[in-house]
């Protein structure tokens, strides 16, 4: 609704690091978002920490620098930060607030919603079913992403998580189903945004995509916004216009970082390692936004991308969002050959419910768990050979340890820029599987195994 | 000495015929040894050339993406600013519009009414004053109330939300 005589607050009683105190507010509350015209004629935003009395703390989500208590003008536009939503996001890269950056006009919708959100009501939630095809073997195979999930990649300094990110929202489908990706991007360096915009140009001059980008050096408040602001218009997207989505946010870590640092501004008492107490519900609350609804067609699958600092699984950020999360997909250094996804570290919760006949391939469970039961042997196979020496082993060892170098070479390794269809990799698969003799392989029923297996010499 | 020499002629022939045989064996395998290095570093060169192609092959696609990705986006951001400017010109013509009211009978009548506009938001102790530009600003202690007619067609841009989009709607 449009104010036509918005009140202009002048008391600027205080201005202290990002933070603005406001005098002689009058109906002002928590979280509400404020708009600052400075003396310039520069225009700056802004989010209500406190109120007290008809004293407001407003954080200025870009910093304070260069703003004069004398001339500047804050307007409190009654509620908390609302966006329009709808098609037109589609295709838009835009800041980390919403604010173009391909040399747009502003993104209008002919409705807003308040980022914020509302949890799904968990009466009418209905429970992940069908793939998520990323064009990635290893995933599509092993870890497969189901509509309506929540599945984080986990990965740790040095390693292509972004690159993997990228390529993931760039080439996944959901068959012939309307399908979009919403691409927040967390605490980038001007290099990495560079490098996911061209990786993704495609989908986005398809008009499939959504990129938000919140840069290294833009306010870490705004980077608290980016994820909420990502999935609003997911909400939209999914459960308005009836279309499959998928929310990748990268990288949670920053994210966190960021709320680290708003929390101890705030003078919050800190919990672990300096995060707030509240970093669960918090991530929950953005993690939760994910699902199916029934009686409507779309659903959002969500897939934060964290980086492990120093590689420590145990760390808050990990830690809790393995809580929440179903399922994951590791990145390791041990594996040589990108996109160096760990499978026996990886899982998706929900795949059992995404994947099999009428969905992906009807042996798709049972090959899956085949080829992860061997690669566990072949982990044996290979501690044991570590000791011993390979040609201590027997036979059926060599096969298994013949197995997993198969896997990572004919199965896993994959270019940054291929898409692999499914037959195509369950191609793949059934040469990896192949490699075994066929009395090794227990788990999958005799015509299955008539129809694909064809034993190497 | 002849003697000698005739005795020994079947001895020097077999020798010599041994000698040209293993002569012989040893040309033919020198030169299968050879036919075969040739083969092998025509193999060698061959795979050589299909890795360099296909490395060739592989860059120039990369390449041809990059450069595909950029001209695309070159050319979205061509279409992303003319609407931009689409709506700078609504934007300007609605000024433009709306100043020309202060030409109007009523502009008076206007004023009394932006007047009341800005006192019923910001309060009653504002104190109302005619802008230079035409329309009202209140200002109280600490509070201000902006009712020019370039800040209200602004906001009545602002207003048309999603319906802007017609404007460059096919």
């Amino acid at each position: 609704m449009t104010t036509w005589a918005p009140v202009e607050y002048t008391g600027v009683a205080e201005l202290r690091g990002p933070l603005m105190v406001v005098r002689g507010t009058r109906g002002v509350g928590w979280d509400e978002y404020a708009s600052i015209e400075l003396e310039s004629g520069e225009h700056r935003h802004g989010l209500v920490l406190e109120v007290d009395r008809d004293l407001a703390v407003v954080q200025v989500l870009e910093g304070t620098a260069g703003v004069r208590a004398r001339g500047t003008r804050v307007t409190f536009t009654g509620s908390p930060l609302r966006i329009p939503v709808g098609a037109a996001w589609q295709g838009r890269v835009c800041n980390g607030r919403g604010r173009p950056l391909d040399s747009g006009p502003p993104v209008f919708g002919m409705t807003d919603a308040a980022v914020t959100g509302l949890p799904l009501n968990p009466t009418l939630r209905e429970p992940p079913a069908d793939p998520v095809l990323t064009g990635v073997s290893a995933i599509d195979a092993l870890t497969t992403l189901v509509r309506g999930q929540k599945i984080a990649l986990f990965s740790s300094g040095g390693l292509p998580h972004l690159e993997l990110a990228a390529q993931v929202a760039a080439q996944a489908h959901t068959g012939g189903a309307p399908f979009s990706v919403v691409f927040a991007a967390m605490g980038l360096t001007h290099a990495d945004a560079a490098r996911v915009r061209d990786a993704l140009e495609e989908r986005s001059s398809a008009g499939e995509l959504t990129l938000l980008l919140n840069l290294a050096d833009d306010p870490v408040i705004e980077r608290l916004l980016t994820p909420r602001l990502a999935l609003t218009i997911a909400e939209h997207l999914a459960f308005t216009m009836g279309r499959h989505v998928l929310a990748v946010l990268a990288d949670m870590t920053s994210y966190c970082e960021a709320l680290r640092e708003v929390s101890s501004a705030r003078g919050e008492i800190p919990a672990r390692r300096a995060y707030p107490g509240y970093l669960y519900s918090d991530l929950a609350s953005i993690y939760e936004r994910c699902g199916r609804v029934r009686g409507l067609p779309g659903s959002i699958t969500v897939l934060p991308v964290l980086s492990m600092p120093a590689g420590d699984i145990t760390h808050p950020v990990p830690d809790l969002t393995g809580y929440i999360t179903e399922g994951q997909i590791l990145l390791t250094r041990d594996v040589a050959s990108y996109p160096h996804i760990d499978p026996l570290a990886s899982l998706s919760r929900m795949m059992r419910a995404g994947v099999g006949g009428g969905r992906t391939r009807p042996e798709h469970m049972d090959l899956a768990t085949q080829i992860l039961a061997a690669l566990a042997r072949a982990r044996q196979a290979g501690e044991l050979a570590e000791l011993v020496g390979e040609r201590a082993l027997s036979i059926t060892d060599r096969r298994y340890l013949a197995m997993a170098e198969a896997f990572e070479l004919r199965l896993l390794a994959q270019r940054g820029d291929e898409s692999r269809s499914l037959e195509e990799t369950f191609n793949r698969a059934w040469q990896v599987v192949s490699v075994l003799p066929r009395r090794e392989l227990s788990m999958l029923d005799p015509e299955t195994l008539d129809a694909h297996y064809r034993e190497e010499p | 000495m002849i003697a000698t020499r005739d005795a020994l002629a079947p001895v020097v022939d077999a020798l010599l015929r041994r000698a040209r045989a293993d002569a012989e064996t040893i040309i033919t395998t020198a030169e299968d040894e050879a036919a075969e290095m040739i083969a092998a570093a025509r193999r060698e060169a061959q795979a050589v050339l299909a890795e360099a192609r296909a490395s060739g092959t592989a860059q120039a696609r990369a390449y041809a993406a990059v450069e595909h990705a950029r001209a695309r986006r070159r050319a979205r951001r061509v279409e992303l600013a003319a609407q931009r400017e689409v709506l700078e010109e609504l934007r300007g013509r609605a000024v433009t519009a709306v100043r020309s009211l202060r030409d109007d009978p009523c502009y008076p009548r206007l004023l009394e009414r932006l007047g009341e506009l800005a006192r019923q938001a910001g309060g009653g102790d504002l104190v109302v004053s005619e802008h230079s530009d035409g329309g009202v600003v209140a200002e109280g202690r600490g509070r201000r109330v902006d009712c020019t007619l370039d800040a209200l067609a602004g906001r009545a841009v602002d207003a048309l939300g999603g319906e802007v989009a017609r404007l460059w709607a096919p």
